[in-house]
């Protein structure tokens, strides 16, 4: 420890700070070090001091005629999402908040020729809190950075809008249990777009797991593993080179939703089940400080990327759950090798695989069924949300594609339908809460030997008698609300 | 603990022991507890206390023109070395153990087909040492349940004997050290029969991964899926039922090498490369103690089989690597899943993943290769052994022709005298894992080191699994 310290006063001093500057800035960096590494006893505390005040599960807020809604972030997500929420009748974008104009542009670009004319805020680092504090604005849609979305979260929340927001919903325990806190306590919606849950492979897969095709589900296997380079080392892809710089200060899983969504999502986690405790390795980094000091050499914009102490190329994480399953769940974002979200489910009478493509299903023969089975078997167990969606499509005549394999616009048309049918929404609070808690969680665990930790139960053991959500099947109805061309 | 005491002294107390006998066995609970969880001190005690006597990797005994071989353990797999090494030239099959007569007798009949006429030993636990203790013997296969492969192991070296070991050589730590230190000690081979690492893809991608396709290697996926419902529930399949009585009380994985194996030879584990630390968890148990209460209604050759804390359905297992790398093992002997091995390697210019077929091959591109470029690829990083071997192979047969390869290779390098493709420190690392990841499973998933037998040789040890023919003395089939 002493060595440490003399080396830190010694770099502080080094970069011009004064001695006593450079104590206070140690004193800093030991609590915040201490803090983290104390991580488990905090988890126990927060879970302890929490009484869940209302349970969010299942909540189904007042009807919403006209949603209408703000967005705040438009540079690649939001500005999507715009794009598809114009293709949702009875909804109106009518704020929009960006620090970089430039960013707007992006979205003005995408509402051109609509009916959205949203108010624009921009140039100074709190507009988006304006946005939030308006008075005609039903839902905020957070598509920011992703160490913003919770902050932004809590305060949308508590002007009393319901809130949506991109993956993951918070970074640390702390911002998990605030967005809990907030949600419980003004009643108003959280729900993180876990979008990959909408996919018709993956809402299909879940409707077995509901009619008990699997028989008990004992594992499951996701992953985001897709590589990034040419994003995170583009200089104008993300604001600010956040994702890079994310990848250059972080470990663990830093992007563990769109694998372990869905797997959770069938294993009734929150609602049935519940995560137990984790486990986290990760490789080294391979690539990423290779390509940053080979594009400094050529560019000095690149200099400060060019010692970065990078996440590693592969990171694993071990879950187990309350009734004895396991996920294992991957991020990788650097590998050449193929997409591949993996979501394999292994039951106790049968399996489904989705990469590498085709997707597969086994009924429990120790075989991969054959082409026309497994086509039998996905009309057989398509869930009513696709059959709507096929009578849009049928009514429209129109091609229904959407980002993600169809699945943006299924995920936001069904929030639409829902506000303004006074439904609860398919994901809540709590599953933003636990899907993301894992971000720290698996960082905790790489920085710890890969020593286990507990998962925090943020329905306060609610879990046991939650009904399940995601309504793939529309049994609570469904209203109004059209898909247009 | 007093609660746990009372508790247990009440439980013997209802089985009819004594208070004294009753005490004896709580004493040696907690002592055989207290060793399990103390096994991170034990193995760091282990590693410090332990100097490397001799070398063993890279390891040539002198050759042997005729080698005169034993095997132990005729049930399922010592068949299949008749069968494999039976054929070849420079082979002679002088002695059989098994404690079963009958099996002893249909394997020295099928010897007989293949033209050797060995002694047989049987129908006694200790038969096997006067197998071993034999001075007309070079090489003794060991092909008995697992527990017993150590023990074997150790007792046909110390007799001046190489030895060839079925999968998992070792249970425990301890063993795992034994082997080392005896191999070490009296210079004999201890080489692991793991076949997968003889497979065609296997032994292509090892080129591949030493041929530089993908870069740096970062990540590796392996497991052994495959349901042995029906086989471990069948009524003597496997000797006194042997196997079910594993999953009904061990935790972990226990069978961990034939995923592992090709993984590690491409990874240059022993060699290069060296294991760390690992970390394991393990879903409960979703099916065989159902399956055992079921069949227990109808049968009570089952009833003692039930109510049993089995081993979970998935095991999973997370290794680091010193160099920075990870690999995914998981076990799962219950599922009706198809079988998978899944053998997937990624890097940072290429990848491979042998399961779910077709198998693939990505040249760093973000796409799988097509049906056409992988066949260009395979056959371009073909190795030598593939080529000499692969028809006689698929003419002998086992395991698609992987048992062939690893018995020929076996034989042909101890005929030239030549290393060993699977060293005792690849023996030793591949099956440590049992009681590593038995370890982690009950201590929360927590993470465990993993011992180095080579005591720091790794970072100089060349490379062994000879894909090439480097060395080949041309054995060939009678």
């Amino acid at each position: 420890m002493t060595t440490k310290r003399r080396d830190f006063i010694k770099m502080a001093t080094m970069a011009g700070l004064s001695l006593s500057a450079a104590n206070v800035l140690y004193a800093q960096h030991q609590e915040k070090e201490k803090n983290f590494s104390d991580l488990p006893r905090q988890i126990k505390e927060f879970q302890k001091n929490h009484t869940q005040r209302f349970n969010m599960s299942g909540y189904a807020a007042p009807k919403i005629s006209t949603v209408r809604m703000g967005i705040i972030g438009t540079g690649n997500r939001g500005s999507h999402h715009a794009g598809t929420i114009c293709r949702v009748s009875d909804v109106e974008i009518k704020a929009a908040a960006d620090l970089d104009p430039g960013r707007l542009e992006r979205i003005k670009k995408n509402l051109e020729n609509t009916d959205h004319n949203p108010e624009y805020y921009y140039g100074s680092e709190e507009e988006w809190k304006k946005l939030c504090e308006r008075k005609d604005l039903d839902l905020v849609l957070i598509t920011t950075p992703t160490y913003m979305h919770a902050k932004m979260a809590v305060y949308a929340m508590e002007q009393g809008k319901h809130v949506i927001t991109e993956v993951p919903a918070a970074l640390t325990i702390e911002e998990c249990w605030d967005i809990v806190k907030t949600s419980e306590k003004t009643k108003k919606h959280c729900m993180m777009m876990e979008n990959y849950s909408f996919m018709p492979f993956h809402i299909t897969t879940l409707n077995m797991a509901k009619q008990g095709f699997f028989g008990e589900i004992v594992h499951g296997d996701g992953a985001y593993n897709t590589s990034k380079m040419g994003n995170n080392f583009g200089k104008t892809v993300y604001w600010n080179m956040w994702w890079l710089r994310m990848y250059g200060s972080r470990k663990g899983n830093i992007y563990p939703t769109h694998g372990m969504g869905p797997i959770a999502q069938m294993m009734n986690i929150n609602r049935g089940d519940q995560f137990d405790f984790m486990v986290s390795v990760e490789s080294r980094d391979f690539m990423m400080q290779k390509r940053a000091k080979e594009l400094a050499r050529e560019d000095p914009f690149f200099e400060e990327f060019a010692n970065m102490e990078y996440r590693g190329n592969m990171s694993s994480m071990l879950i187990k759950t309350k009734l004895g399953r396991t996920l294992n769940i991957q991020h990788d974002a650097t590998s050449p090798s193929p997409h591949n979200l993996i979501h394999g489910v292994y039951g106790t009478k049968g399996a489904v695989l989705y990469d590498p493509a085709p997707p597969r299903i086994s009924t429990g023969n120790h075989k991969w069924a054959d082409k026309k089975t497994y086509d039998e078997l996905m009309e057989k167990y398509k869930p009513g949300m696709l059959h709507k969606f096929e009578d849009f499509r049928k009514g429209l005549g129109a091609d229904l594609k959407s980002g993600h394999g169809g699945s943006d616009l299924i995920n936001v048309w069904h929030i639409i339908d829902c506000l303004r049918t006074g439904l609860p929404l398919d994901q809540d609070v709590y599953d933003a809460a636990a899907f993301s808690s894992v971000v720290e969680l698996s960082e905790w665990s790489v920085l710890h030997n890969s020593n286990s930790i507990q998962i925090p139960d943020f329905t306060a053991g609610a879990w046991e008698s939650n009904q399940p959500n995601m309504d793939i099947n529309l049994n609570n109805g469904s209203g109004d609300t059209r898909v247009l061309k | 603990m007093k609660t746990r005491r009372r508790d247990f002294l009440r439980m013997a107390g209802l089985m009819g022991l004594s208070l004294p006998a009753a005490k004896a066995l709580y004493a040696q609970w907690l002592e055989d507890e207290k060793n399990f969880h103390d096994l991170p001190k034990r193995n760091e005690e282990y590693q410090k206390s332990h100097n490397q006597r001799f070398n063993m990797s890279g390891y040539a005994a002198p050759a042997i023109d005729n080698v005169r071989v034993g095997i132990i353990g005729l049930g399922n797999r010592g068949p299949t070395y008749i069968k494999t090494m039976g054929p070849f030239k420079g082979v002679q099959i002088n002695a059989l153990a098994e404690l079963r007569p009958e099996k002893a007798r249909q394997a020295e009949k099928m010897a007989k087909e293949y033209g050797h006429s060995p002694d047989v030993y049987t129908g006694d636990e200790n038969a096997w040492k006067k197998l071993c203790e034999r001075d007309d013997i070079d090489l003794v296969v060991v092909t008995t349940h697992y527990p017993a492969h150590a023990k074997m192991g150790i007792y046909a070296m110390k007799n001046g004997k190489h030895t060839a070991i079925a999968v998992p050589v070792a249970a425990t730590i301890e063993e795992c050290w034994d082997l080392v230190k005896t191999a070490e000690e009296t210079k004999k081979h201890c080489m692991m029969l793991e076949n997968c690492s003889y497979h065609t893809f296997q032994m292509t991608t090892l080129n591949m991964a030493r041929t530089g396709f993908y870069g740096e290697l970062v990540h590796g996926e392996c497991a052994y899926n495959s349901s042995k419902m029906h086989n471990n529930f069948t009524k003597n399949f496997y000797w006194n039922m042997w196997w079910l009585r594993e999953y009904a009380s061990k935790k972990g994985n226990i069978y961990p090498t034939h995923g592992l194996g090709p993984i590690c030879q491409m990874m240059d584990i022993n060699r290069g490369d060296q294991f760390d630390f690992l970390v394991s968890m393990e879903s409960r148990d979703f099916m065989m103690a159902e399956k055992a209460a079921e069949l227990s209604t109808e049968d009570p050759f089952y009833d003692e089989f039930v109510g049993k804390d089995y081993r979970g359905n998935m095991n999973c297992t997370l290794i680091k690597t010193k160099k920075g790398r990870t690999i995914m093992l998981q076990h799962d002997a219950t599922s009706p899943s198809p079988e998978t091995y899944i053998m997937g390697a990624y890097g940072t210019k290429g990848a491979s993943l042998k399961y779910p077929f077709p198998s693939r091959i990505c040249t760093g591109n973000h796409r799988w290769a097509s049906q056409d470029e992988y066949e260009k690829v395979m056959e371009k990083y073909k190795p030598r052994i593939i080529k000499t071997f692969h028809e006689m192979a698929h003419k002998l047969g086992g395991h698609g022709g992987s048992d062939a390869y690893k018995s020929w290779r076996l034989i042909d390098c101890l005929r030239g005298g030549f290393p060993l493709d699977i060293d005792v420190y690849d023996s030793v690392t591949w099956s440590c894992i049992l009681p590593l990841s038995s370890w982690s499973v009950c201590n929360n998933s927590n993470s465990i080191q993993i011992p180095d037998f080579t005591a720091g040789a790794w970072e100089n040890n060349e490379r062994n699994m000879d894909i090439d023919l480097a060395n080949y003395a041309s054995t060939e089939l009678k």
